[in-house]
């Protein structure tokens, strides 16, 4: 597998060539939006979907380190968290420039605007938590406490509020009646998008993942 | 264990009115926040149709943040007193939780009954169906002491700073106040039960859920 | 209760390494060391605050083995850095530590232990935030033995107390050892003379 790493992530970086080149040439200009701008779909949906899949990481990470204290999956929890907060804070940023395209301003409280930027807050919290405790062991337990806690309450912020509220957010993806009603062409870069961003998360994880883990073996060996 | 954790909220009950810290931050903040708002606004500066949104949403203001200002305590004071230890080792987790998680519903609670009837009359906030806010806040009472409790807990063995608490507590309690704000509305306009089911019944599903996951999740940050 | 080759780090620093032993009724078993060594800290693996880093802790229980969550109802513990609810009067504290475990407890039962561990009736019911170091010591050992436990880790007993205090712990001692089995963490040479098996720690 080793063997392969350095292909897959050559590929990865083509993909995202590939990817960025379509999402302005290939994909046709949507409908029903101004000018351009519905192109900021394609990296703003997978920069969102990243940050949720970011956040599933470190919660298995984080239950797997509640079980086993093991600092191995801390590392995980905390690599993928770090992630999950670039990745919404990027989401956040594509979806204010759109918002202000779209209809003026940059913050319109639309509970999906408001989800990301609570997940946003969650990772926030998460790193002030993981930086209020000097000892390692202790620090891996809060911060896993806390992010099973915070795992728990965000599916009443994407699913139950939403129903309470209406939405701005385009209904174009996926509407009441469940249909992908997207043109085919605009579909393809979407998703591509979607599997590029993955991967790049993936790679991004691994990377960090190793070199924390070998900081670890480093300052194990040093203890002595 | 019914009994121990009555023991403990007994002992929470004896220490609070005999210092009565807690208890005079909280309602110190709600009174001074809610003074002065009045003061600016009082009963007749918002306009008729904006009156619902914003009346609820402050009351609500108020009321978390004045929890965030002393519901931590249950939990800091025992580690800055250095009874915590002796706590720990004479007594069951769940107990623990138990105690003081009810010791902070009653503490909210009394909160609430002083601050919500000042409230209505301060800023003229008419309510059509008083059953249905009470059945709200004793609903909300629940979750929001069950999130602060696990919070505190967490931040306890952390720094156990004020701030840390604010931080950590936001984030999840975010989806909480907005079906709280959305009930109070609902509860102000009409006394028909059926008006605040659906946010009565999310706030219920989230104190379960916060509940459950506490019984795991407590003794494993309460004893390290 | 038996402790396998505990060992302990805090980040880079390993404070423990490969302590065993044993505590069973009759013998008392002294911690010593110089300050810094580990004493403390290995009667806080010992009674379960926290986690060895390597070996194994072990509670019996007539043959079969106690869980974590459990030690403690056999356990009483004196510690330095533990402290009594000051807003509460030694009988408040007594009486919650006794309903925490879920056993039955008379006041007259709680007073009459207070005043054989040297604490004068009109004290009890006084907030232990007016009490002196030397009476606030003496409801910590109280808090110890009020419920009979099996297992006693004392971490420095008789400290804040005078020389009738520590005659008073060594008379308790006396009269526990056989039913009780006794850890002692100490650098007293006088506590040291009470026990009957001795692991020093190296600093």
């Amino acid at each position: 597998m080793t063997r392969w790493k350095p292909v897959l992530v050559w590929l990865l970086g083509v993909w995202m060539v590939v990817v960025c080149w379509a999402a302005f040439f290939y994909a046709p200009t949507a409908q029903g939006f101004k000018g351009e701008s519905a192109r900021i779909v394609f990296f703003h949906v997978p920069q969102a979907w990243v940050a949720v899949v970011a956040f599933c990481v470190n919660l298995v990470a984080s239950i797997r380190y509640l079980r086993g204290r093991d600092p191995v999956d801390d590392i995980r929890a905390a690599a993928a968290a770090a992630l999950g907060l670039l990745f919404s804070v990027l989401a956040t940023i594509s979806g204010s420039i759109f918002a202000k395209i779209m209809w003026g301003s940059f913050w319109n409280w639309d509970p999906r605007e408001v989800s990301i930027a609570i997940l946003l807050l969650v990772y926030a919290a998460y790193f002030a938590l993981r930086q209020a405790v000097p000892d390692e062991e202790r620090r891996g337990t809060l911060s896993a406490a806390y992010a099973v806690l915070a795992f728990v309450t965000m599916p009443f912020l994407v699913f139950v509020v939403p129903r309470i509220y209406w939405s701005l957010h385009p209904d174009t993806l996926i509407n009441t009646s469940g249909r992908i009603d997207m043109e085919s062409r605009m579909l393809q870069v979407l998703l591509g998008s979607v599997a590029g961003f993955t991967g790049l998360f993936a790679w991004l994880y691994s990377l960090s993942v190793r070199l924390a883990r070998a900081d670890l073996r480093r300052r194990q060996q040093e203890g002595g | 264990m019914l009994a121990e954790a009555l023991a403990v909220l007994a002992k929470e009950l004896r220490s609070e009115l005999r210092s009565r810290v807690a208890l005079n931050a909280i309602l110190l903040f709600a009174l001074t926040t809610l003074v002065a708002v009045a003061y600016q606004i009082g009963p007749y500066r918002i306009h008729e149709e904006d009156r619902p949104h914003l009346l609820a949403a402050l009351l609500w203001i108020i009321l978390f943040f004045a929890a965030t200002s002393g519901l931590a305590r249950v939990f800091v004071k025992e580690e800055d007193a250095h009874t915590a230890k002796t706590l720990r080792l004479a007594a069951r987790a769940g107990a623990v939780f138990a105690g003081k998680f009810a010791f902070n519903v009653v503490l909210l609670g009394t909160l609430e009954i002083v601050v919500v009837p000042l409230f209505c009359v301060l800023l003229g906030y008419r309510v059509a169906g008083p059953s249905n806010l009470v059945l709200l806040l004793a609903a909300g009472t629940v979750a929001l002491a069950a999130v602060a409790t696990m919070v505190a807990a967490i931040i306890s063995r952390a720094s156990g700073s004020g701030t840390l608490f604010a931080v950590l507590t936001v984030p999840l309690a975010l989806p909480l106040l907005v079906m709280l704000i959305q009930g109070t509305r609902a509860a102000a306009g009409s006394a028909e039960l059926a008006a605040v089911l659906p946010a009565l019944r999310g706030i219920v599903s989230l104190a379960g859920v916060t509940l459950v996951s506490s019984v795991f999740l407590f003794p494993v940050v309460w004893h390290d | 209760m038996t402790f396998e080759e505990i060992g302990k780090r805090f980040g880079n620093r390993s404070v423990l390494a490969g302590v065993s032993g044993q505590l069973r009724p009759g013998v008392v078993l002294v911690v010593t060391g110089p300050n810094g060594a580990g004493k403390s800290t290995l009667l806080n693996i010992l009674s379960g605050l926290i986690p060895p880093s390597r070996g194994v802790v072990s509670y019996q229980d007539g043959g079969s083995e106690l869980p974590r969550e459990r030690w403690f109802s056999v356990l009483g513990v004196v510690a330095p850095d533990m402290a009594m609810y000051e807003e509460l009067s030694a009988l408040e504290n007594l009486r919650l530590f006794t309903r925490l475990r879920g056993l039955p407890s008379s006041d007259a039962s709680l007073a009459s232990l207070l005043s054989e561990l040297g604490l004068a009736p009109r004290e009890h019911h006084r907030p232990v935030a007016m009490y002196s170091s030397g009476m606030k010591q003496r409801v910590k050992l109280a808090q110890a033995i009020v419920h009979a436990p099996p297992v006693l880790l004392l971490d420095e007993p008789s400290s804040n107390l005078d020389a009738a205090g520590h005659e008073l712990v060594a008379a308790l001692l006396a009269r526990q050892r056989a039913s009780t089995a006794i850890a002692v963490a100490t650098n007293d040479p006088r506590e040291i003379a009470w026990g009957d098996e001795e692991i020093e720690l190296a600093g």
